[in-house]
Parts: C-alpha cells; sequence; structure tokens
C-alpha cells in the first residue's frame, strides 16, 4: 500500500541552508500493507508529526524543509505533491479536531473533501449513509460542531477524513484532548476501521497502552533520523516510551512480553512478583481551605457547592472529565478567576484580595498552556524578568530552574526548549517566591513516560519543602505515579475523596494499566514492584 | 408581526435565512444612507439596522460583532463633529451655535491657519449628517456582517469567486479565536504579573499572534489535506485567466461604484467602468465553470424569509433613489 524508499526530510534554517544537525528522518525504508493497523510511537519532538505529515505532503508543503527519496502509494512516487492531491488516497485527522474544521454543522464537514473532488451527489449521499452507520453519527448529521464532545468532534473528522474514498488514514494523537470515554470511543472506532474496512491506520499516539494489544506492528521514530517498524513485542528497548505493561514484562524478564492486558493477566496470575506497599506520605498543617466555593458563567454552574482542604506535604489529585469544572475550580482558589460565593483562605488570607505579586507568596499556578507565560528572547532574559517582578535578590529563579532541570546554556530562546523543560521553566518562575501551595492544570500533555517521570520526581521534591500540591489532569498513570490524594469533580461537583489505592486500584473504572493487569489491591504503580 | 419576530427562530432568523440576502439588504441600507441627507431618516436607518440585528441574530460569534461596529459608528459621528469645530470655517450668513476664542496659527509664507471660533449652526449640522450618514452604512455592513454565516456563504458563493471568499470566510473565522486567546494568553500572564506600559504588549502579543498564525496554518493544512485547491481537470492556463479575470472584475466594479457615488465626472463614464467590470465577471464565471471541478452537496435555496428581506430592502432603496428621504 505505502512503500517508503530512502526518504530523508530536514527542516532548513531561517536562512535557506540545511540545519547542521542530523535530519528529522534520513534514509528511512519501510513498507506498509493494506489494511494494517500501525502504531506510531517515540519520545516526545522524536518527529512522529513530522513523519506523518511526509506521507501525505503536509511536509514540506506546510512545514517547510527538504525531503528527498521515494514515497510509493499503490505503486506510483507521489513525493513532492501537493497535500490536495493526496486527499482521495489518504485521510488525516489531528489533535485538535475544532481548530481543523471547515464548517459548522456535521453534515457540511463530512462532505467538505468530497465536494472539493467533485463526486457525484449521488455517491456522496450513499457515503455519508454508510460513514454515518460506521461511525454512530447517525442522529448528529444537524448538529452544530461546536455542541459536540470532543470524541463526537473526532468521529466527524474521521468520517470526514474517508469521505474522499482514501483507503489510508493518519491520525496524529487523536485522543491527546480527550478524557478516558472519549478516547476510548475513537481507539475503539479505529480498531473497527482496521479489522471490518481494511482500512490502514498510522496512528501516532500518547495513550500507547489502551491500544498495543490490537495494532498489527509498531513503528518507532527513534528521534536521531531512524525509524523501525516491527512486533509491538520488539520495539520497546527505549524506555522513553515504553508503557507501563511493557516495563512490567521487562522488569520481570517475560519472553516473549506480553502486549495486551488479558496475555500480562495470565502471565501474572502464573508467577505474581512481590510489590511494595505504598508508604503513606504523611501530611502536614492545614495551608489551603476553600469553603462552599461556587463558579458560574452566565447560566451555567462550572463548579457547584465545594468544600475541601489542602495540607503541607502532600500532592493531592484533582480528578475529572473533560468540562467537569477542573480549571474553573484552579482558577478560582488562584484567586484571578471567577468566583461566583464561597470562601478560599490560604495561611489565612484570601488570595483573590491580594495583587499578583503578593498572590506568589501564597499560591504559585501553572496554567494549562505553559507556553502562555513565555514570551521574552531568551532563558536569561526570562529568568531575569521574574527576579525583578517578585523583587527577589537576582539568581533566585535561575537556581531554582537549575534544581529542577539541571544546567541549561542560558542564551537559548525559550521556545526552542522542549515540552518538559518549559514546564520547569513555569514552575521555577512560579516558585520564585517559595509559594506554599502550587496548583498544575494538566501539566503532563503532550509529555512522553520519561519526562513525566522526571516531572513526577520535581514534584516529590517540591512536596518534601512542606508544599501542598494540587494537580488537577485526567491522566491515571501519572496520578497512580505521584498523588497522596484523589479528589474527584463530576458535572461540577466534588463527589470522592480517596487515596490512590482505592481511586485508581483494581476494579475502579479508572484503574491505572497495572492495576488493571494484576487485578491485586494495593498495587497501582510500575515503581511498586519488585524485580 | 412583533409576535412573529420576538420567537427564538422565526422566518427571519439568521439560522434560516439566505447569507446573500442579507448582504443584499445590507448594501441597500447603505445605499439609501449615502444617498440620504436627512439626518432623521440616517438615524432610522442605524435604528433599523440595530434593530434588525437584535431580531434575527443567533448564537453565532460573529452575531456579537455588531457592537464593535456600533462603537465604530460612534466615534466616526464624534470625530467628524471635533474636527467641524477644531478647524472651523467662519461663516457670516449663518447663526452663531457656539462662540469659542480663536486661536491663528502663522504658517509661514504669509499663510495662517485659523483654529476655533465662532462655529455656525449650519456647519454643526453639516457635520452631525456627514458623520451619521458614515455611521449608518457601517451599521449597516455590520448588519449584513453579524447575520450572515460566513461559512454558509462561501458554499453559496460561485466558483470563480470561491478562492478569494475561502480567504475572507479564514480571515472571519480567526476572529473569535483571536478573542478567546487573547483572554486566555492575559490570564495567564496575570499569574507572571502584569508589566505596567509598552513592556506588558510582547507578553500579550507574541503568544497571541503565536496561537493565530498556528490556527490558520493548521485549517490551511486541514483544507489542503482534504483535497481544497485542486484544480480537476482545469489546465494551469484556464486556472491563471479566470484569475486575472476575476482580479480586474472586481476592481472595475468596486471602482465603478465608488465613481457612481462620489464622483460629479460624467455618469457615462461611471457606468461604462462598472459594465466593463461585469463583463470581466462573466468572462471569469464562464471560464470557471465551464468544466465541474467541484460538486455542491447541499445546495442553499431561497425561502420566503430570504424573499421578505429582499423586498423590504428593495422598497428602502427604490424609495431613497425616488428622493423620498432626501
Amino acid at each position: 500500500m505505502i512503500e517508503i524508499k530512502n526518504l530523508t526530510f530536514s527542516y532548513l534554517k531561517p536562512d535557506g541552508t540545511q540545519k547542521s544537525e542530523e535530519p528529522q528522518l534520513s534514509r528511512v525504508n519501510l513498507e506498509i500493507l493494506p489494511g494494517e493497523f500501525v502504531l506510531v510511537c517515540g519520545p516526545t519532538g522524536s518527529g512522529k508529526s513530522t513523519f506523518l505529515k511526509t506521507l501525505n505532503g503536509l511536509a514540506p508543503s506546510f512545514t517547510g524543509g527538504v525531503i528527498s527519496g521515494q514515497l510509493l502509494i499503490n505503486g506510483v512516487d507521489y513525493l513532492g505533491r501537493e497535500p490536495h492531491d493526496f486527499a482521495n488516497l489518504i485521510g488525516y485527522v489531528n489533535q485538535q479536531p475544532e481548530g481543523a474544521f471547515v464548517a459548522d454543522t456535521v453534515l457540511d464537514e463530512i462532505v467538505y473533501s468530497a465536494e472539493q473532488l467533485a463526486i457525484p451527489k449521488e455517491e456522496i449521499a450513499n457515503k455519508v449513509e454508510w460513514l454515518s452507520k460506521l461511525l454512530n453519527l447517525e442522529g448528529l448529521l444537524d448538529q452544530a460542531l461546536a455542541n459536540l464532545s470532543g470524541g463526537q468532534q473526532q468521529r466527524v473528522a474521521i468520517a470526514a477524513a474517508l469521505i474522499s474514498g482514501a483507503k489510508i488514514l493518519l491520525l496524529d494523537e487523536p485522543t491527546s484532548a480527550l478524557d478516558l470515554d472519549g478516547a476510548t470511543e475513537v481507539l475503539s472506532i479505529l480498531k473497527k476501521l482496521a479489522k471490518e474496512e481494511s482500512v490502514t491506520v498510522l496512528l501516532a499516539e500518547h495513550r500507547i497502552s489502551r491500544v498495543l494489544g490490537s495494532v498489527d506492528s509498531v513503528l518507532v521514530v527513534h528521534g536521531d533520523g531512524s525509524v523501525t517498524k516491527g512486533n509491538p513485542e520488539d520495539q520497546f528497548n527505549d524506555a522513553r516510551f515504553a508503557p507501563p505493561i511493557i516495563e512490567l514484562g521487562q522488569r520481570l524478564c517475560w519472553k516473549p512480553l506480553a502486549i495486551s492486558n488479558a496475555e500480562a493477566n495470565k502471565r501474572w496470575i502464573e508467577a505474581p512478583a512481590t510489590f511494595e506497599e505504598l508508604s503513606a506520605n504523611q501530611p502536614h498543617d492545614l495551608v489551603l481551605k476553600a469553603e462552599e466555593l461556587v463558579v458560574s458563567f452566565g447560566s451555567v454552574q462550572a463548579l457547584k457547592s465545594s468544600s475541601f482542604e489542602l495540607f503541607g506535604n502532600q500532592i493531592t489529585a484533582l480528578m475529572g472529565d473533560n468540562g467537569s469544572g477542573k480549571s474553573s475550580l484552579c482558577w478560582a482558589l488562584q484567586g484571578s478567576g471567577t468566583r461566583t460565593s464561597g470562601e478560599v483562605s490560604v495561611l489565612g488570607q484570601d488570595p483573590r484580595d491580594l495583587s499578583p505579586q503578593a498572590r506568589l507568596a501564597l499560591l504559585a499556578m501553572v496554567p494549562q498552556r505553559a507556553a502562555d507565560l513565555l514570551f521574552l528572547q531568551s532563558l536569561a532574559d526570562e529568568l531575569h524578568e521574574s527576579d525583578e517582578f517578585a523583587d527577589v535578590p537576582a539568581g533566585t529563579t535561575a537556581s531554582i530552574f537549575q534544581q529542577l532541570a539541571g544546567r541549561i546554556d542560558t542564551s537559548i530562546h525559550p521556545r526552542d526548549l522542549s515540552a518538559g523543560q518549559q514546564l520547569a521553566l513555569v514552575l521555577a518562575l512560579q516558585l520564585v517566591k517559595d509559594a506554599p501551595v502550587l496548583i498544575l492544570d494538566e501539566p503532563t500533555r503532550g509529555l512522553d513516560y520519561a519526562a513525566k517521570r522526571a516531572l513526577a520526581k520535581q514534584l516529590k521534591n517540591l512536596r518534601a519543602t512542606n508544599r501542598s500540591i494540587l494537580l488537577a489532569t485526567h491522566d491515571i498513570e501519572f496520578v497512580a505515579m505521584v498523588a497522596d490524594r484523589v479528589l474527584t469533580l463530576v458535572d461540577g461537583t466534588l463527589v470522592s475523596d480517596e487515596s490512590p489505592i482505592v481511586a485508581l486500584g483494581a476494579g475502579s473504572s479508572r484503574a491505572s494499566q497495572i492495576a488493571e493487569i494484576t487485578a491485586t489491591p494495593g498495587l497501582i504503580t510500575i515503581e511498586q514492584v519488585k524485580r | 408581526m412583533s409576535a412573529l419576530l420576538t420567537k427564538p427562530t422565526h422566518l427571519l432568523s439568521a439560522g434560516r435565512t439566505h447569507p446573500g440576502a442579507w448582504w443584499l439588504a445590507g448594501i441597500s441600507l447603505a445605499l439609501s444612507a449615502s444617498l440620504s441627507s436627512n439626518p432623521f431618516v440616517l438615524l432610522g436607518i442605524c435604528a433599523l439596522a440595530m434593530l434588525t440585528v437584535r431580531l434575527c441574530r443567533d448564537e453565532s460569534p460573529w452575531a456579537r460583532s455588531i457592537r464593535f461596529y456600533l462603537i465604530l459608528g460612534l466615534v466616526v459621528v464624534v470625530l467628524r463633529v471635533l474636527f467641524r469645530i477644531v478647524f472651523n470655517l467662519a461663516d457670516a450668513n449663518s447663526d452663531v451655535f457656539l462662540r469659542l476664542p480663536s486661536i491663528s496659527i502663522d504658517l509661514g509664507f504669509g499663510n495662517s491657519l485659523h483654529l476655533l471660533g465662532a462655529i455656525s449652526v449650519l456647519s454643526m449640522k453639516a457635520a452631525l449628517v456627514d458623520g451619521l450618514r458614515l455611521a449608518a452604512i457601517i451599521l449597516a455592513i455590520g448588519m449584513a456582517n453579524s447575520l450572515a454565516n460566513p461559512r454558509k456563504l462561501l458554499r453559496a458563493t460561485p466558483g470563480a469567486l470561491y478562492e478569494i471568499a475561502t480567504a475572507i470566510s479564514i480571515a472571519i473565522n480567526l476572529a473569535p479565536q483571536l478573542i478567546t486567546s487573547l483572554n486566555r494568553v492575559r490570564r495567564s500572564r496575570g499569574l507572571r504579573g502584569h508589566s505596567k506600559g509598552i513592556k506588558a504588549i510582547p507578553g500579550i502579543v507574541i503568544p497571541v499572534l503565536e496561537d493565530t498564525i498556528e490556527q490558520s496554518m493548521q485549517l490551511a493544512a486541514s483544507m489542503s489535506a482534504r483535497g481544497f485547491g485542486r484544480r480537476g481537470n482545469r489546465t494551469t492556463k484556464n486556472v491563471l485567466i479566470t484569475r486575472i479575470t476575476t482580479f480586474l472584475a472586481l476592481n472595475f466594479i468596486v471602482a465603478g461604484v465608488a465613481m457612481l457615488l462620489i464622483s460629479n465626472a460624467s455618469q457615462l463614464i461611471d457606468l461604462s467602468v462598472l459594465v466593463t467590470g461585469f463583463v470581466f465577471a462573466f468572462i471569469s464565471f464562464k471560464l470557471s465553470s465551464g468544466r465541474v471541478n467541484r460538486t455542491q452537496y447541499i445546495v442553499l435555496r431561497w425561502q420566503l424569509g430570504d424573499v421578505v428581506v429582499l423586498t423590504l430592502s428593495a422598497l428602502v432603496l427604490i424609495s431613497a433613489f425616488a428622493g423620498v428621504f432626501a
């Protein structure tokens, strides 16, 4: 179906010369069969997106850069063609469906590509019927796209990509902005497409653990220019992106590795390993108290009356689906967001009454898009500006940043830092006044397992300095790694306050992968398992 | 009629009408305004535009844009009056409306500039009418922009104008997104504290610009990956000639309309420019629709509500040409 020969791709410097470093993709040779379900993985920033984009001309058309080699689709070399020449062969779906929508309503969006390709009306009508059945969109065709859930939106995007008659589907992290239900919904559709409709699926995905059991092969973009493809069992030598199930297999020396939960469960029951109990972390004094907190936007109540307390030396996870009110709660606590009624007190002071400078001494917050806080031309400027604003001795921010991220050349442009380093920089900017409370809103989006482990370590170090950390997220594996306590929000109401062992343990609807595999009470993370 | 209009979706609500109908209505209101010098008629047109938006708009992001047009209109009126007061032309034949101290500035070479002084009632009235006329035109166009769904308009665009319409529709779609990201970035920036004065600008502008460019690239990439820009079986030469004739047509039509409205030169010249524009438009339509390269799966049809809108706006325009509003 797709055959790649000697494919080389590199980005160009602004002056038009090739970057001196290794090309993004260097002499890649591989073949993808019709109806194959391929999982594309690799560490953050290794070039997974770039690789997918070279397959339908988006790279270099929309990214810049130079490409060479051969890209054979059904035997015809398509290298160097414009993306629209691929439209009837390859469908493309990206992370944020709402950013790529060209229409207002579901039907308009789905037929767009067919209209561009001048497919006759009767044929479009038949395809709409087929796709709406296949993707469960039957009742939604007249709906406005803006009123759909994230999972429904992604299903519309998939239908819109397939209507042109494409038998190859490229998906660039289609579930990264979705909550658990939305992601499950989309991934099960993809399995169905590959199995029943023999669509060739290339899926770049961070939630590897959920799909590994159903893919035919795994393609790894290593980041040094090389790309390898092979069986799921032997593609995960690089621990930077190995999911918990693979790590478990490696730790227990399973040969071959188990790739589906059912198989791993069988192996575990045959020979269960011993594991350490999670050591209960002793919380210190009360630092934050929220009483009957309500946040409304117009007639919508984003957060219904909620009361809770946060303690020093504790990491609290705030979990809930998209739209359950996590962000509203974080911003209301921080003081600059909307608070309709209720009280917040941090060591006796209400953050809402304070200036931004004074707030920094009480509460630090890292928003969902951490990079929004960065705007200067170099790392040194950012660190300097932070010292000046917080009115602390020069070098304070720099030393915090160094503790978090290690030594980094300060002449670098902040946009050239990795996602994990940017996060560490924003953490440092926010912690410059040694605030006792730290709030992080969805910090793990776009981070691979290695970057998540690094962040987990940083947060545990920060906790040890008697801080209270609140972590709004739906990343189950990350919560299993760090949290001491789990609060759950459902539709704006706090419904539970549990230990992670209960919240993420075997039998829970949010069980971590290790808990699901081992079905052992008290075991939720790979770190507990003894070799 | 009022009972009909107050229902959430009625015959004339934006979701049920053809976007083209609103643009034609807006243009005829604007034309009527440009033909009138009666301040009450002009105020009436402003009120009509505002009221129509109030009664017919839906929840879409562009429906809220009428506020900006209203502010712009008010600014225009105020500026127009202020300019007339500052750069006052003394008029001995009219009553004095306001007596201000006169300032003369020597510009050298024997010329001097007179500012302020005795301001006559007539010049005040003329300034007010000028300002109101511009405000009425702005609000009429604002009405069309608030009620016409740009994406639907794109569907109804003939093939020759399709590429231009796409660019416009991408630009319109980006405006609400710009406001969303502006709010998000300002809130995030608050965490680091707002720098004061000119230093605050890069902190807001850089992330917002980055967002907007990223977003428009993403939309463009998505459109391209889904076949937008395919030429079908048209040759490069055909595409090039079509683009040139479309470009010429648009320029001639705009120039023709502007000359008709502004210049006092021979109407024959104005009309011939306009007619040349229409000839080019016809050629480009013929060239581009000669071969099918796009399907219209969902065809927008003109409904009863559209006929009502068009009839009403035609009546307004005819009365304006007949001199009823003079």
